[in-house]
């Protein structure tokens, strides 16, 4: 156990060093990142400086919740969106054969080894955006607050890495996944918005069998005491347990597919 | 001694999806799949004991690649059993994994943008080689494989035959018991092969390496594999020695007579006249190990033979016309 905990953290390095390899190109998609993210969010800004409110939240508390969803996804996917994306050409290429002949399990070969710090532009736009609009949001420091803040980010990210783990793992059986991440990726910009301005099927599903909801919706209202449709009383406990449960089926989702891996041909 | 390797009735089909045509072809093909069946590999046994080394041949979609999936633990098979160093390898896959290597031609298990010699050292950490075991084998295999002068240069700038030497190098530096090698000359030029083939002969020579690979390139075979199994369509055609095929499959020896005028009719025992005339005469020979001296001491004694040469068949003609003889069937 520990050695092959040791041998990950190794291959997490050896991902880092390749990257820092070329620094140039990772301060430029750092620097492209938060552009991207920082023009979205400007024009949330905007809409909001003109019309007050989006579903009743103003703008620090919709700050606030960009933060935290930025800030949790990052830290899911920085673990695994960039080379689980890529799982179609892995499984149809054959790399996913060669995984498969090393002593080691192959998912987390995969993620270790795919460690992504592309992220950190993400990672530092969300984490600013949480700093400023805490202390503008009177939410008091308190081991609860502190601890609903710190387990809903955990949670945010692995609802994250399980989707995408679950994605992925369809290219083991269908060959195919890439437009499963499209889907996917449709849903997630919704969810950076409070799921209650959605239509009510759309809201039970974000809060349900599409999880999205928990990555910030859910945990940033029970921190601004806001009222949270059909979970009321437990939406803290619905947000906490979200991650884990998803990484839980997950976990159930792959070892199914893996089983009926069928090689990528050739 | 017991089997290393055993199959016993293995077979793999795959369900293949049909494409169907037409406008709402792709339509259909989401809704409702329609699959046929492809026996990629159709009921195959066989055994291999510890230290051989077995070429597996066979023309494109026969199944090699499928056999060596089954064996190195990617993909169980459908029906039958293999077992690998006495373990079921997909059930004990990492068990497994640890005690073999494994070269896939056509796909690389190096560290694409790192230096060579950091594929070795995270290789040497996965598969948990102690530190002199590893020294001692590092040094030998770049030796062995000349590796020395690209060994710090990044994978993605290595030519292709220097990558597959570097593979092949990886995937002996843990000392597993067996090697398999899914065409490991693919694409190489013939310096490199023949590096490649020597170097696998030594290693099994050597190390006592078992080792079974696959290939189109019957050289492979001929200087690396005493043993040869011949798959076709999912089936088992042979499996035994290169001499043991000539026999099986009826390979005849091909003599040329040259004489210095035309000795009119020219009768040889037991051989079959396969055409010429005037000077120069052919005939097949059986396979019945007589000595050439002996055939020819039935000839008469007046002819003046200027010349004699006998051709045997490599195991690319065996194999062709065997396949050809299958075509026209
Ligand atoms: N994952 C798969 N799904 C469906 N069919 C497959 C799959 N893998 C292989 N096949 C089919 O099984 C048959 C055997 O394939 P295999 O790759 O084992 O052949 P091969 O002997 O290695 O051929 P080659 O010399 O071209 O490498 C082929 O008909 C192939 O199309
Ligand atoms: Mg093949």
């Amino acid at each position: 156990m520990r050695d092959t905990l040791s041998l990950l953290f190794y291959l997490m390095r050896l991902r880092v060093r390749t990257r820092l390899e070329f620094r140039a190109a990772l301060l430029i998609t750092w620097l492209a990142q938060a552009f991207g993210y920082a023009g979205i969010f400007a024009s949330i800004w905007l809409i909001l400086t003109r019309f007050g409110t989006i579903g009743g939240w103003t703008w620090p508390q919709m700050a606030f919740l960009l933060g935290f969803h930025t800030l949790g996804y990052a830290l899911g996917a920085c673990f695994t969106l960039v080379q689980l994306r890529r799982m179609e050409d892995i499984v149809l290429g054959g790399e996913f054969d060669t995984l498969l002949v090393r002593p080691l399990n192959p998912w987390a070969y995969l993620v270790f080894s795919g460690f992504n710090i592309e992220y950190g532009g993400h990672i530092a736009l969300g984490a600013g955006l949480v700093a400023w609009a805490w202390p503008q949001l009177s939410i008091a420091w308190t081991t609860d607050t502190c601890l609903l803040l710190a387990g809903g980010l955990v949670s945010a990210a692995l609802i994250t890495a399980s989707m995408i783990t679950i994605i992925a793992a369809c290219a083991l059986v269908l060959g195919r996944a890439r437009y499963l991440f499209g889907i996917y990726f449709d849903f997630w910009e919704l969810s950076r918005y409070p799921a209650s301005i959605f239509a009510a099927p759309f809201q039970v599903a974000l809060l349900s069998i599409i999880p999205l909801g928990y990555m910030a919706y859910v945990p940033v209202a029970v921190l601004l005491g806001r009222p949270v449709p059909y979970l009321g009383a437990f939406a803290e406990i619905a947000a906490l347990s979200a991650g884990p449960l998803s990484a839980v089926a997950a976990f159930f989702f792959w070892r199914f597919c893996l089983k009926r891996y069928q090689g990528g041909g050739g | 001694m017991t089997a290393i390797i055993r199959a016993e009735h293995v077979a793999k089909i795959f369900r293949q999806q049909v494409r169907r045509s037409g406008m709402l072809g792709p339509l259909k093909d989401f809704v409702m799949p329609v699959t046929r069946p492809v026996n990629a590999v159709d009921g195959i046994s066989f055994d291999i004991e510890p230290g051989e080394a077995v070429g597996y041949l066979g023309p494109n979609g026969a199944g090699k690649s499928t056999m060596i999936k089954m064996l190195t633990g990617i993909l169980a098979p459908s029906a039958g059993t293999v077992s690998v160093l006495g373990r079921n390898p997909q059930a004990q896959r990492v068990l497994n994994a640890r005690q073999i290597g494994v070269v896939f031609g056509q796909r690389t298990q190096l560290w694409w943008e790192l230096p060579l010699i950091e594929s070795f050292e995270l290789h040497r950490r996965m598969y948990r080689v102690p530190a002199s075991v590893y020294q001692r084998n590092r040094a030998d295999l770049v030796e062995m494989m000349e590796l020395s002068a690209f060994i710090e240069r990044p994978v993605r700038h290595l030519s292709l035959g220097q990558r597959m030497r570097a593979e092949i190098a990886m995937a002996l530096m843990h000392d597993p018991k067996i090697l398999f090698l899914d065409e490991p000359t693919i694409g190489l030029d013939v310096v490199a092969k023949d590096v490649v083939r020597k170097f696998l002969s030594r290693i099994n020579r050597e190390r006592g390496t078992t080792i079974i690979l696959t290939t189109h390139d019957l050289q492979d075979i001929e200087e690396i594999c005493p043993r040869l199994i011949m798959v076709d369509d999912g089936k088992l055609l042979f499996d035994g020695t290169i001499a043991a095929l000539r026999v099986t499959f009826g390979a005849r020896r091909r003599l040329t007579l040259e004489f210095a005028q035309d000795p009119g009719h020219v009768e040889l025992d037991r051989a079959e006249p396969a055409g010429g005339e005037g000077v120069q005469r052919l005939f097949l020979l059986p396979d019945d190990q007589r000595p050439l001296l002996h055939i020819l001491s039935a000839l008469k004694a007046g002819a003046d033979l200027r010349d004699v040469r006998l051709h045997e068949p490599g195991i690319e003609e065996i194999i062709r016309t065997h396949y050809q003889s299958k075509v026209s069937a």
